[in-house]
């Protein structure tokens, strides 16, 4: 029998993802994500680095499941991939309580989870008695803190970080930044984006480089950074 | 496997739910008066056809104002889900660059908030007609599934044209023209006997005609609405339902690709 380490849980190979300029059936393809091949195994935090526009967003929504690669094969064994949304879906007319009914259910959860988490999330997000004003009255340090508190209680098999880690006035960053570290460090599946170099070195385990639409280098994080270094230096 | 698919059905029928729950509060919070909108609304509206029919042109004592009121009731639902619904998916691109979900979602969502509303004004009119005079009878047994008929029709139209609007936004623009269109042939405003002869089987082809007469049958009438032309429309709506459906399904990936 094989390990279930060993196996990898997504798989991409030779994926390439087109848009297309202009709106409607016509318009010029463009090729975002040309030629991209890793695999994200169970346990690990994998770092995807690159700079910007090469493609890391495409990547997460493509392994998040919302767009399908136009070639190449892209494998999910099954698990249950999110994105990390803040704020996602929030009615500025409701309440914060509603809020983070709604975003949660949007985000995979049911009503009863979300509402069984519902304490930790107003302690949290130190909201208190805020909890039942409608949001258009909050500040965007508030609803930044209820959207970080609602997201960080969604608790997918396989977690996509978008660079963001901590959000919010200076203690709350520190604090939000502080707990999703741990839950990266955690033993939990993570694909961390990002184009600082720092961050994913102190993360992640495994990292892959991304130049131009195409995985330059996979492998230990060590390795892979000082290839990313030398081409940046190089460039 | 079976009970995974059943538990990812029901979080969506409950995400649905909530959604369209949410979207209702939203609107009543928006205004001072709140949901109360939702009864004046239509009573100005409809204010306006009877100064202008009623008063104006003189239609007062041939029962020409319920006649047009039941019209445009069943009428003004049917317009709200096409013009508002047509948007949806178009509409929710935000959204969906940071979750998967079914885009079908939308124009559900959508449908199920005016519904709710229609009913509002639907009981409205049921108590102005019974001021009126004409009062419940055993033909109100049709009304529920007369309701299911124009839903499904609602939704086959909206799907479609939710499903395409995406790929042409332009297309926005000729379906309001082409719903006012509809307002002046669909017998929302006219009697039937009014169509000239030679017109009149082709007139009938309007599945809105029926729809809004069957109202009238059973409202005012006291007559059983036809039921087998009702049933046909019912039967190809749900076609147009599931093949609308199946068209929102097959560019489930591809809407959040164009509409970045």
């Amino acid at each position: 029998m094989k390990d279930e380490q060993e196996e990898a849980i997504l798989s991409l190979r030779n994926v390439g993802v087109f848009y297309k300029r202009r709106r409607g059936i016509f318009g010029e393809q463009f090729w975002a994500l040309k030629n991209i091949s890793f695999d994200l195994y169970h346990g690990e935090t994998l770092g995807i680095i690159g700079r910007n526009g090469v493609g890391k967003s495409t990547l997460l929504r493509l392994m998040a499941g919302i767009i399908k690669p136009n070639k190449g094969t892209f494998v999910n064994r099954g698990y249950y991939t999110s994105l990390l949304s803040l704020q996602l879906g929030f009615i500025p007319y409701l309440s914060g309580r509603e809020n983070a009914i709604l975003s949660g259910m949007f985000m995979g959860l049911r009503k009863k989870e979300v509402k069984a988490k519902m304490d930790a999330i107003i302690e949290f997000s130190e909201l208190d008695d805020f909890i039942d004003q409608p949001i258009a009255t909050y500040s965007s340090g508030m609803k930044a803190r209820l959207g970080f508190s609602v997201a960080f209680q969604v608790d997918p098999d396989i977690l996509l970080i978008d660079e963001v880690l901590g959000v919010g006035d200076a203690e709350f960053r520190q604090k939000s930044t502080k707990i999703m570290q741990e839950k990266i460090r955690s033993n939990k599946t993570i694909v961390f984006v990002s184009h600082q170099a720092g961050l994913i070195k102190q993360l992640c385990n495994r990292v892959v480089w991304i130049e131009e639409g195409i995985s330059k280098a996979e492998g230990q994080a060590d390795e892979v950074l000082k290839e990313y270094h030398q081409f940046l230096h190089l460039s | 496997m079976l009970t995974q698919k059943l538990n990812t059905l029901l979080r969506y029928i409950e995400l649905i739910l909530y959604k369209t729950y949410a979207d209702l509060k939203a609107e009543t919070k928006r205004t001072y008066l709140g949901f109360l909108w939702w009864i004046f609304e239509p009573i100005m509206y409809m204010s306006v056809f009877y100064l202008f029919f009623g008063i104006l042109l003189g239609h007062k004592t041939d029962n020409y104002v319920p006649f047009l009121l039941t019209g445009l009731t069943a009428w003004q639902w049917l317009k709200s889900c096409i013009s508002h619904g047509t948007q949806t998916i178009l509409g929710a691109s935000g959204l969906m660059q940071q979750v998967n979900l079914p885009k079908v979602f939308f124009p559900i969502i959508l449908i199920l908030t005016d519904s709710v509303k229609f009913l509002f004004i639907l009981t409205l009119l049921l108590i102005f007609l019974w001021i009126y005079g004409y009062g419940i009878n055993i033909t109100y047994l049709a009304l529920p599934a007369l309701l299911i008929v124009q839903l499904l029709f609602a939704m086959a139209i909206t799907f479609f044209l939710a499903a395409i609007v995406p790929f042409l936004p332009d297309l926005r623009f000729v379906v309001e023209n082409v719903l006012l269109a509809l307002f002046f042939m669909s017998g929302v405003m006219i009697r039937s006997d009014i169509v000239p002869e030679a017109y009149r089987d082709y007139y009938y082809w309007n599945p809105i005609v029926v729809i809004i007469e069957s109202y009238r049958d059973i409202l005012m009438h006291h007559n059983w609405p036809d039921g087998s032309a009702l049933f046909l429309i019912a039967i190809i709506s749900l076609i147009c339902v599931w093949l609308g459906a199946r068209l929102i399904a097959r560019f489930e990936y591809i809407y959040p690709k164009i509409m970045l």
